[in-house]
C-alpha cells in the first residue's frame, strides 16, 4: 500500500463511518467504482469500528499484565545455587524476586534475590549488579548484609543476603509500649545505619517503617535498597491495598522526592522526621487513607502538620495511641526535633543525619537542642517579610524620619538574610558533596562511581547558576572539581579549576585567592603527570601567597607543602626534600595544626624512602607515628598507614621479620577499623602477604592472598583492577614456589582484567605481559619470553613516557631474554638502556639493576669490551655482598 | 618481581562519559523503570485488585518524576520525554511478547503460530501486540505522523490535547486520524490473527 491508497481509503471511511449501516453498502459501491479491493478494505475498517472492542481500546495495561509473566518464575532447582535450598517466595517488585532460603551445611536462613528477565536489557543487569556491589561495601551491624553473589547456569544473576525476621519499628514500639527515651534510642540506631550509608555515598531514598526492623533481640536492621522493595510487596499481599502502598510510600517521600526535584542525603531527613514523628506522637502527622494520588501529594505539599505533641494528644484522647506521657518542656523539644527533621524546606532541615543524631543526643542529655538557635532567626525572617508592607504604611503616616530607621533595619534585615541563606546553600552544597566522601575515597568513590558522578555533575549544574558570584562559583568549582580528582576523573577536574581560576582572576588576577586555586591546579597537574605544567603552578602560587601573606600563615606552607609533594612526584628528591623541609619548618610555628605538619612529615618520609635514605625515612615515620597516636589514638587507619610505611622501610632493607612485625600490627588496626571483609582490609593483608613471600613462608602468603583475593572479589566483582592486583601478587608467590604453571594462570588472569577495564594499551597491561615474559625466561624459553616483553614495551608506548620506570625494568627483562639468545649486542643495547633510565629513578639495591648489571657482565665479556665488563662487575660483586640486602622495588 | 608501588594504586575511571554516553544511560535507564513500573502494574492486575488505578499515563508520569532531574534530560520536555517512553513501552512490550513466542517454540523467532483464543488469551494478546508492531512499522512507512499517534496513544498513554500538541495539529485532526487508523490496525490484527 502506498500513501496515496491510504490517504484515499481514510476518505473514504471518514465518508461513510457517520452514514447510518444501511447506507454505507450502497455508498462505497458507488464511491469505489469497481475498485474491488478498495471497498474490501474500507468495509472492513467500517465492521471494526462498529464492532468497538479492538485491541487498542483494551488499553496497554492489561496486555502488559498477561505478556510480562504474571507469575512468580519457578524456583531454580537444587543445586543450581550452590548451598542454598530454596523453601519458598518472601516477594517480588520491578527487578526480581526474593525467595526464602536454607543454607544447610550452617543452618542457616537467607534471602536471594534473583533478577527477573535478565535477558531484557544489559543497563537492568548492569543496576542489579551495582546495587549488589553497593550493598557489598555497607558493612554495619544495622544493615542487612550481603553474603555472596553469583549467576545462575543461564547467566541469571543472584545474591544472598541476611533474611531478618522481625516487626516493623513503628509496630514494635507500639506492641511493646517502649517509653519515649527506648523510642529514641531505637530511632538514633536507625539514624547511625542511615548515616553510615551516606558516608558511603549510598542514599536510601525509601525510608519507612516497614523497612526498618526491630529484631526479637531489640536490634534494629534496616532492610536495604532493592531488596526492601521486594518486601514490601508481601506486606501487600497480607493486607493493604495497591493504592495504600503507593500512599505509604508517598507518606516518608520528602517534597522535593515528591515534585522531583533533586533528591539527597536531605531526603533521607525528612523520611526519618515523618518516621520519628510517628513514633512520637503515636501516628503519622497525616491521614491519606482515603485520598486519591494527587490529592495526598497536595497534602504533603502544602498542609504543615501538627505539632507531634497536639498529635499525640489527639491520638490518646481518641484511645489509639500509645504513646507515653511527657512534660510540657520536654514535649516543646520534641516539637522542633520532629518539625526541624522533615520540614518542607529543605534549607530548614537538619543538614545531615549527624546533626539530626547530635539533637537527639541533646534531648536525652537535656541540653538546648541546634535547631533552635535555627528557627529562632527564621522566625525573625518571616516576621519581617510578612510585615514589610505594613510596616511601610504605618511609618508613611507617622513620620519620616523614623520611617527612615525602620525602613533601613527592614533593608538591613533582608540583605544580611539573603546572604545567610546564600552561605547556607554554599555550604550545604559542600557540606552534602563532602558527606559523601567521608570514610574512605577510595573504598566509596570509584565503585560507586556512576552514582556519585552523576551527583556531581548535578552539582555542577547547581554552581553554573551561581553565575555573577564569583567567589561563590569559584568555591563550588574547586570543591567539586577535588571530588573529580579523588575519582581519577582528571581531564573533568581540570576544567572545573581552570574555571575557578577563571572566577577567581575576575576579582583581581593577583591575590590569595588565585594563589590558593593554584596550588590546587599544581596538585591536579602532579596527578595527571603533567609535572611542568604542576611544578609552574606550585611555584606561581607559592610566590603570590608569599606577596599577599605573612610568612607564617597556614597557606604559604599549604603551597610549600604543593611544590614539595610535586617536586617528589616527578622524582626530584633532593629538591622535594628541601621544600618539605621547609613547610614543616612553617608548620611547626605555634598556631599551625599538628595534624597539617603530620602530613608534612610523613610526605617527606616517603620522599627519602623513594630516594633511599631509609634511615631518614624510618626516624621521621616513627616521628609521625608518635604524632598521630596523639592525634587520632592508637588505632586509627592512618596509624596503620604509618606502620606500613615503616613496614616497607624493613622490607626494602630485607629485614623481612620486622617488616611482618608492622605490617600485622597495621593489619591488626585496619580490621578492627574496617571490619573483616572490607577491602581496605584485604589490601594489608596483600602487604603483609608480600613481607611472608620473602621469608619464603609460601603456604602462609598464598592463603593470607587468597583471603584477600576473596574479599575483593566479593566487593568488586570478579573483574576488578583491585582483585587483579591479589592476583599478581599470587602470581609472584607461585613463580616463587616453582609452580610456573600458576603463576602464569594468574598473571594471564590478571592481564585480562586489566584489558577488560582499562582496554589494550593502559600499563597495567604491559606490566602483566612483562610478567608472563618473566616465566618463560624461568622456563628458557627465551624466545617467547621476548615476545611478551616486546608486546609490554609496545603497550606501554602509546601511554608512557620513554624514561617511565616500568619501561625501564621491561628493557631490562628483554635484556635477559635476548642474552639468553646470545644475541649479545642486541641485549647489551636494551639492558644498557634500562640500567641507565633505572638508576636515575631507583636505589642501587633494586632488584632489576642487579639483574641489569649481571646481564651486562656476560653480555660486556662476550662482546669483548672488558673495561664496561670490569666496571658492572665490580658492581656486581658489591651486589652479592649485600646479598642480604636484596630489595624488591 | 615487579610493582608499582607499595599501595594499591588507586583504581582510575573508566573514561570520560561524554553527553552521547549519558543520554544512552540515560534512555536504558527510562526502559528498565518503563519495565519495572510494568512489572509492578502487572502484580497488581494480577491480584484483581480493584482499586487498581495504574495506567500508561500513570506509569509514564511516575517515569519522569524520577529521570525529570537527571542532567541528562535537563532540556528534555516533558512532552518529549513521555513520546521517548511511549517508545520505550512499545520495546518492552514487543521484545516480552517475542520471548513468550520463542519460549513457546523452543527457542525459533519469528514465525506464525496458531492460537487459539478461548484457550490462551496470553498467547493472543502477545500475538497482537506483534502483528500491532509490525501493522505499526507499516503504516509509519507510509503516513509516519499517524504511526507515532499510535504509539504515542497506546503505549504511551497520551490524551487527545497531548496528541495533538506533540503532532502540532488540531484535536479535531487527531480524533479523526486515530478513528481511522485504529479502525485499521484492528483489521490489520484480525488478518494476522485468522
Amino acid at each position: 500500500m502506498d500513501s496515496d491508497r491510504w490517504e484515499r481509503i481514510q476518505a473514504l471511511f471518514h465518508d461513510a463511518v457517520d452514514l447510518p449501516p444501511s447506507e454505507q453498502r450502497s455508498f462505497l459501491e458507488k464511491a469505489c467504482g469497481g475498485d474491488e479491493s478498495l471497498m474490501v478494505d474500507v468495509a472492513a475498517m467500517l465492521a471494526e469500528e462498529a464492532r468497538g472492542d479492538s485491541f487498542l481500546d483494551r488499553g496497554m495495561a492489561q496486555v502488559a499484565n498477561q505478556l510480562l509473566d504474571p507469575d512468580v518464575p519457578a524456583a531454580p532447582a537444587f543445586g543450581e545455587l550452590g548451598p542454598y535450598r530454596i523453601v519458598g517466595v518472601l516477594g517480588e517488585g520491578g527487578m526480581g524476586v526474593v525467595y526464602l532460603a536454607e543454607r544447610e551445611d550452617l543452618g542457616i536462613r537467607v534471602a536471594i534475590k534473583l533478577m527477573r528477565d535478565a535477558w531484557l536489557s544489559p543497563a537492568r543487569r548492569e543496576r542489579f549488579t551495582s546495587e549488589q556491589r553497593m550493598l557489598a561495601q555497607l558493612n554495619h551491624p544495622s544493615i542487612a548484609r550481603l553474603y555472596d553473589a553469583d549467576t545462575l547456569a543461564n547467566g541469571t544473576p543472584f545474591f544472598v543476603m541476611e533474611f531478618v525476621e522481625g516487626v516493623p519499628l513503628t509496630e514494635y514500639c507500639n506492641r511493646h509500649q517502649c517509653s519515649i527515651e527506648r523510642r529514641l534510642q531505637l530511632f538514633r540506631a536507625v539514624c547511625e545505619a542511615v548515616q553510615y550509608a551516606h558516608s558511603h555515598a549510598v542514599i536510601h531514598r525509601d525510608l519507612k517503617p516497614s523497612n526498618i526492623l526491630v529484631k526479637e533481640d531489640g536490634s534494629i536492621r534496616l532492610l536495604d535498597f532493592g531488596i526492601a522493595k521486594q518486601v514490601e510487596s508481601l506486606d501487600l499481599a497480607t493486607d493493604e491495598t495497591m493504592t495504600g502502598l503507593r500512599l505509604m510510600t508517598l507518606a516518608y517521600a520528602a517534597p522535593e522526592q515528591i515534585r522531583g526535584s533533586r533528591v539527597g542525603i536531605q531526603s533521607d531527613v525528612y523520611s526519618l522526621g515523618m518516621i520519628l514523628y510517628e513514633l512520637m506522637a503515636g501516628g503519622p502527622p497525616f491521614d491519606l487513607s482515603s485520598l486519591s494520588t494527587s490529592q495526598a501529594e497536595a497534602v504533603l505539599l502544602e498542609q504543615e502538620p501538627a505539632k507531634p505533641s497536639t498529635k499525640a494528644r489527639q491520638s490518646s484522647a481518641d484511645g489509639e495511641s500509645s504513646s507515653p506521657a511527657l512534660g510540657k518542656a520536654a514535649w516543646a523539644d520534641l516539637d522542633v526535633l520532629c518539625l526541624t527533621a522533615m520540614h518542607k524546606d529543605m534549607a530548614r532541615r537538619y543538614r545531615s543525619v549527624e546533626a539530626l543524631i547530635r539533637d537527639i543526643d541533646h534531648y536525652l542529655q537535656g541540653a538546648p537542642l541546634e535547631a533552635r538557635l535555627d528557627s529562632a532567626r527564621y522566625r525573625i525572617r518571616k516576621f519581617v517579610t510578612r510585615n514589610q508592607r505594613a510596616v511601610a504604611v504605618t511609618v508613611a503616616t507617622v513620620a519620616i524620619a523614623v520611617g527612615l530607621v525602620i525602613f533601613f533595619t527592614v533593608r538591613l534585615a533582608k540583605a544580611r538574610n539573603d546572604a545567610l541563606a546564600e552561605a547556607a546553600r554554599t555550604q550545604r552544597i559542600q557540606r552534602f558533596t563532602l558527606d559523601l566522601f567521608k570514610g574512605g575515597d577510595e573504598a566509596a568513590g570509584p565503585s560507586e562511581e556512576l552514582r556519585v558522578v552523576t551527583l556531581l555533575d548535578r552539582g555542577v549544574q547547581e554552581a553554573q547558576l551561581l553565575s555573577g558570584e564569583p567567589g561563590a562559583q569559584a568555591e563550588l568549582f574547586e570543591t567539586l572539581g577535588g571530588i573529580y580528582q579523588k575519582l581519577g576523573k582528571y581531564d573533568r577536574a581540570a576544567s572545573l579549576l581552570l574555571s575557578a581560576l577563571g572566577e577567581r582572576k575576575k576579582l583581581g588576577a593577583d591575590n590569595r585567592s588565585v594563589a590558593e586555586t593554584l596550588v590546587l591546579l599544581s596538585l591536579l597537574r602532579a596527578d595527571q603527570a603533567k609535572y611542568d605544567d604542576a611544578e609552574q603552578f606550585a611555584r606561581q602560587g607559592l610566590e603570590m601567597s608569599q606577596r599577599h601573606l605573612p610568612p607564617n600563615h597556614p597557606q604559604v606552607a599549604k603551597a610549600t607543602f604543593a611544590l614539595g609533594k610535586v617536586l617528589e612526584d616527578r622524582g626530584r628528591y633532593d629538591q622535594a626534600i628541601q621544600v618539605l623541609d621547609q613547610a614543616a619548618k612553617l608548620q611547626s610555628a605555634p598556631r599551625a595544626l599538628p595534624a597539617d605538619l603530620a602530613a608534612t612529615l610523613s610526605e617527606l618520609a616517603n620522599t627519602n624512602f623513594y630516594a633511599g635514605h631509609y634511615d631518614v625515612s624510618e626516624t621521621l615515620n616513627q616521628r609521625v607515628l608518635g604524632m598521630q597516636r596523639q592525634i587520632y589514638g592508637e588505632r586509627h587507619p592512618l596509624v596503620a598507614d604509618t606502620l606500613i610505611n615503616l613496614g616497607a622501610i624493613q622490607f626494602q632493607l630485607g629485614h623481612y621479620p620486622e617488616s611482618e612485625r608492622f605490617n600485622r600490627q597495621a593489619l591488626d588496626i585496619v580490621q578492627s577499623w574496617y571490619g573483616k571483609d572490607h577491602p581496605e582490609t584485604a589490601d594489608t593483608m596483600t602487604i603483609l602477604g608480600q613481607s611472608l613471600t620473602y621469608q619464603q613462608r609460601f603456604e602462609e602468603a598464598a592463603a593470607l592472598l587468597k583471603q584477600s583475593r576473596a574479599i575483593l572479589e566479593h566487593t568488586y566483582g570478579p573483574v576488578h583492577p583491585r582483585v587483579a592486583y591479589a592476583l599478581n601478587e599470587l602470581g609472584n608467590v607461585a613463580i616463587r614456589q616453582g609452580k610456573l604453571d600458576d603463576a602464569e594462570a594468574y598473571f594471564r588472569q590478571t592481564m585480562d582484567i586489566y584489558r577488560s577495564v582499562y582496554g589494550d594499551t593502559h600499563y597495567q597491561v604491559g606490566i602483566a605481559q612483562s610478567n608472563l615474559g618473566g616465566i618463560y625466561v624461568e622456563r628458557k624459553d627465551y624466545v617467547r619470553a621476548e615476545q611478551f616483553f616486546r608486546d609490554a614495551l609496545k603497550t606501554y608506548s602509546s601511554t608512557l613516557a620513554g624514561d617511565h620506570s616500568s619501561v625501564a625494568i621491561s628493557r631490562i627483562r628483554l635484556g635477559t631474554a635476548l642474552l639468553g639468545q646470545r644475541r649479545f649486542a642486541e641485549a647489551q643495547q636494551e639492558s644498557r638502556a634500562g640500567y641507565e633510565t633505572l638508576t636515575k629513578k631507583a636505589s642501587p639495591t633494586v632488584k632489576w639493576l642487579q639483574t641489569a648489571r649481571k646481564d651486562l657482565v656476560a653480555e660486556y665479556d662476550a662482546l669483548h669490551q672488558p673495561e664496561e665488563a670490569a666496571k658492572f662487575r665490580d658492581m656486581a660483586a658489591a651486589d652479592s655482598k649485600n646479598a642480604e640486602f636484596a630489595g624488591k622495588k | 618481581m615487579e610493582f608499582q608501588s607499595i599501595r594499591v594504586p588507586s583504581p582510575e575511571a573508566a573514561g570520560p562519559v561524554g553527553d552521547k554516553g549519558n543520554k544512552r544511560q540515560a534512555l536504558d535507564e527510562l526502559f528498565s523503570l518503563t519495565y519495572e513500573e510494568l512489572r509492578r502494574l502487572a502484580s497488581c492486575v494480577r491480584r484483581g485488585d480493584p482499586s487498581c488505578t495504574m495506567n500508561p499515563t500513570a506509569l509514564v508520569n511516575e517515569a519522569w518524576i524520577k529521570l525529570a532531574n537527571s542532567p541528562c534530560f535537563a532540556h528534555t520536555s516533558p512532552l518529549h520525554f513521555k513520546r521517548i517512553a511511549a517508545r520505550a513501552m512499545r520495546q518492552v512490550l514487543v521484545e516480552a511478547a517475542r520471548r513468550r513466542h520463542a519460549d513457546k517454540r523452543g527457542g525459533a523467532e519469528g514465525v506464525t503460530i496458531e492460537f487459539n483464543d478461548a484457550i490462551e488469551p496470553t498467547a493472543s494478546w502477545g500475538h497482537d501486540v506483534l502483528a500491532l508492531d509490525r501493522a505499526l512499522e507499516g503504516l509509519a512507512r507510509i503516513q509516519p505522523r499517524q504511526a507515532l499517534m499510535v504509539e504515542s496513544r497506546f503505549f504511551g498513554g497520551f490524551d487527545i490535547p497531548e496528541t495533538a500538541a506533540l503532532l502540532e495539529v488540531s484535536e479535531a485532526t487527531v480524533l479523526r486520524d486515530w478513528r481511522a487508523a485504529k479502525a485499521w490496525l484492528a483489521h490489520e490484527l484480525r488478518r494476522a490473527g485468522s
